[in-house]
């Protein structure tokens, strides 16, 4: 199966990559490596990796992300995991799987305030009130 | 409740796309079971998991899943290969541990998803893991 | 004969001329006579044929020996009675022929007397009953049988080899509704809802010699239905052959309702099973932003497994990043619902919210502790209102006391 078309697109000074539903192994690492080469080409204060579409997540997936987010860190950059269904949350815990140190999101909104905000070096999306 | 047609029972696995495909079917029958979602995602998970311990174990392998009609009813999916077998089963599930981090889940870590496994291993012939899950209702 | 000994009126009642040897011999009864030590005097052919004992085999031996009987030697015996009454005796007896087959006979017995008037013997004549016997037997029993069968509150049936229908009871007519003239005869599925099964079922019972449990649902004509399970067998005749099938029917009706009150009951409990762990692990949103779920009572594996979907459910829905959960009401726990409590905090961190743990007593205290995982990461405080200051204060509130409190100024 050829790798579905991983989009990573540039908002502000943010990257954003939408995962697909249930990507193969090839997609994943297609994903890093995209990934890679836009924090090489932009100049971003980090990357919001959306899986609000993601039905399973499985051990490759969740080592690519932890890989991820660590090269992204080495590289000047901060993560957020945004959108995580309540049935692939509560399967990763019990299955043992994690995301490591890596930052999560309720939504898209809340991950982009949090990868753009380098005072609060909180471990969850959360917006002051105006 | 119409399982889909086309619907294989038994999917080789040679490949990493055969790794999706095994996901795939999993869902599908785990769907049409009237599983929930999150039961569901577990079954998928566990497919995923034992679908590619067989990729990067033994190279080749097949998974077989048939409904059970015992009592409020359930699935039983089987992975079978021909290769190296395992030869100490109890170490096998606790390297589900492993430190390095994503790594975690494995043998062990199927077995919280699911609801019974087993596992049948002969060094030099092959392994059988069967995992079933049932309904609740 | 008698044409050429024609004897006048008074030689023949004197007794001459008469051949009472020829017409003892032509007596179509069993007739004998005995003295009065129970020797055989003389028995005629018909006697000899009934106790299958030649003349010459009977003459000179004992009665008893020769169609033995079981009054022999009692006081019952018929002969013995007449011995002492010197009347005429009448029994119904069992007797035993040479072969050792038995026979019922009616037996009269009469004294002979001598010119003086002294008993020198006994004669007896013998009536074979017997198969006049086992027909009434046969006619009691059949009736007796019959009466069983009519009283049985359970419809039966006889079928032919051919499906129809051959006998049936009183119960079967009040269950179909149709009287038994009219039932004998006709095809037996057509009483059914299923006729097709009970056809089926028929057939089975010849193929496999009986049927237990069949269920079918026998319709009387009023379109009144009556739920049954079937018991039938093949039932032969003395020399083996099959006769047909014979079938009784069970009603069920009261053991379906009974089943159906329990299935409907144990949907009720289910569906309050669902409503008390609903209304005992609520989670309510307090603020926009925060949920709080206190959770009461004992909780089980499958309780808590439930909680983490629906809470894991309810963060995404209402898009809160706080969630306080409050185990006050919770005075222990065993180490698998502890795991699970671990694991909702570890998940709902993965959705990007958080799990503020409040009021934990100290045997779920204990129970955490034991299970040796990291437990550094989990927010916790003693009380709901601790826990509350937390979440406010994550999310960039605070509470601020108001100038006006009771008109009282700050």
């Amino acid at each position: 199966m050829e790798a579905e078309n991983i989009s990573v697109v540039k908002v502000r000074d943010v990257l954003m990559v939408t995962v697909p539903p249930d990507p193969d192994d090839e997609t994943i690492s297609a994903l890093q490596a995209q990934v890679l080469q836009a924090m090489e080409q932009y100049q971003v204060k980090g990357l919001v990796l959306d899986i609000s579409t993601v039905e399973t997540l499985d051990s490759f997936f969740a080592r690519t992300v932890v890989e991820t987010v660590q090269m992204v860190a080495l590289m000047g950059g901060r993560t957020v995991v945004a959108g995580m269904r309540p049935s692939v949350a509560i399967t990763a815990t019990q299955f043992g799987l994690t995301l490591g140190n890596a930052l999560t999101a309720l939504d898209v909104d809340r991950a982009l305030y949090m990868v753009s905000d380098r005072h609060q070096e909180k471990s969850h999306g959360t917006k002051p009130r105006a | 409740m119409v399982l889909s047609q086309g619907l294989d029972r038994a999917v080789a696995i040679r490949s990493e796309e055969d790794i999706v495909a095994a996901r795939k079917v999993a869902r599908h029958a785990a769907e049409a079971l009237g599983f929930g979602i999150t039961d569901v995602t577990r079954i998928v998970t566990s497919t995923s998991a034992l679908a590619r311990n067989i990729f990067l174990y033994a190279g080749s392998g097949i998974m077989q899943w048939r409904r059970l009609e015992v009592g409020t009813g359930g699935i039983e999916l089987k992975f079978e290969d021909n290769g190296p077998g395992i030869a100490d089963i109890k170490q096998a599930m606790e390297g589900g541990r492993s430190t390095r981090s994503g790594l975690g889940g494995g043998l062990l870590g199927v077995q919280r998803l699911m609801d019974e496994m087993e596992i049948n291993s002969q060094v030099g012939k092959g392994t059988i893991v069967t995992v079933r899950k049932w309904l609740t209702r | 004969m008698m044409k050429d000994n024609v004897k006048s009126k008074g030689q023949i009642l004197s007794g001459e001329g008469v051949d009472y040897k020829a017409i003892f011999q032509a007596v179509p009864s069993a007739v004998r006579v005995v003295d009065t030590d129970f020797n055989v005097i003389i028995a005629n052919p018909p006697m000899a044929a009934l106790s299958g004992q030649s003349l010459e085999a009977s003459v000179g031996r004992k009665c008893f020996d020769t169609f033995k009987g079981e009054r022999c030697h009692t006081k019952d015996c018929p002969l013995t009675r007449v011995q002492k009454t010197k009347t005429t005796m009448k029994a119904e007896v069992v007797k035993e022929r040479q072969d050792g087959t038995k026979l019922i006979c009616v037996c009269l017995a009469a004294p002979l007397f001598n010119r003086e008037g002294m008993l020198t013997g006994m004669v007896e004549s013998f009536e074979d009953i017997t198969k006049q016997k086992q027909a009434e037997a046969l006619r009691a029993t059949s009736s007796y049988t019959r009466s069983l069968i009519e009283a049985s509150l359970d419809p039966l049936v006889t079928i032919g080899a051919d499906g129809k229908i051959m006998d049936v009871n009183k119960a079967t007519e009040q269950v179909t509704g149709v009287s038994r003239q009219r039932l004998i005869g006709t095809d037996f599925s057509n009483y059914f809802t299923e006729p097709e099964k009970a056809r089926e079922g028929y057939k089975k019972v010849f193929s496999e010699g009986s049927v237990t449990d069949y269920p079918l649902t026998i319709r009387h004509t009023s379109e009144r239905t009556t739920d049954v399970l079937y018991n039938a067998a093949v039932y032969k005749d003395e020399a083996e052959k099959v006769q047909g099938v014979f079938a009784a029917a069970r009603d069920i009706t009261e053991r379906k309702k009974t089943e159906e009150a329990l299935a409907k009951q144990t949907e009720i409990i289910q569906r309050q099973a669902r409503e008390i762990l609903e209304i005992s692990t609520p989670v309510m949103q307090v603020w926009e932003g925060v949920l709080v779920a206190p959770l009461i009572g004992t909780l089980d594996s499958q309780r808590t497994q439930q909680f983490m979907e629906r809470l894991l459910e309810r963060i995404v829905e209402s898009n809160s990043p706080m969630a306080l959960v409050d185990v006050t009401g919770v005075p222990t726990i065993d180490t698998q619902t502890a795991q699970h409590l671990i694991d909702t905090i570890s998940a709902v961190r993965l959705l990007g919210a958080q799990v503020i743990l409040t009021g934990i007593r100290p045997a779920i205290a204990q129970t955490l502790v034991h299970l040796g995982v990291d437990l550094s990461g989990i927010t916790t405080r003693s009380s709901l209102s601790g826990g509350l200051l937390v979440a406010m204060d994550s999310l960039g509130l605070q509470v601020a006391t108001s100038k006006r409190t009771n008109g009282k100024e700050a």
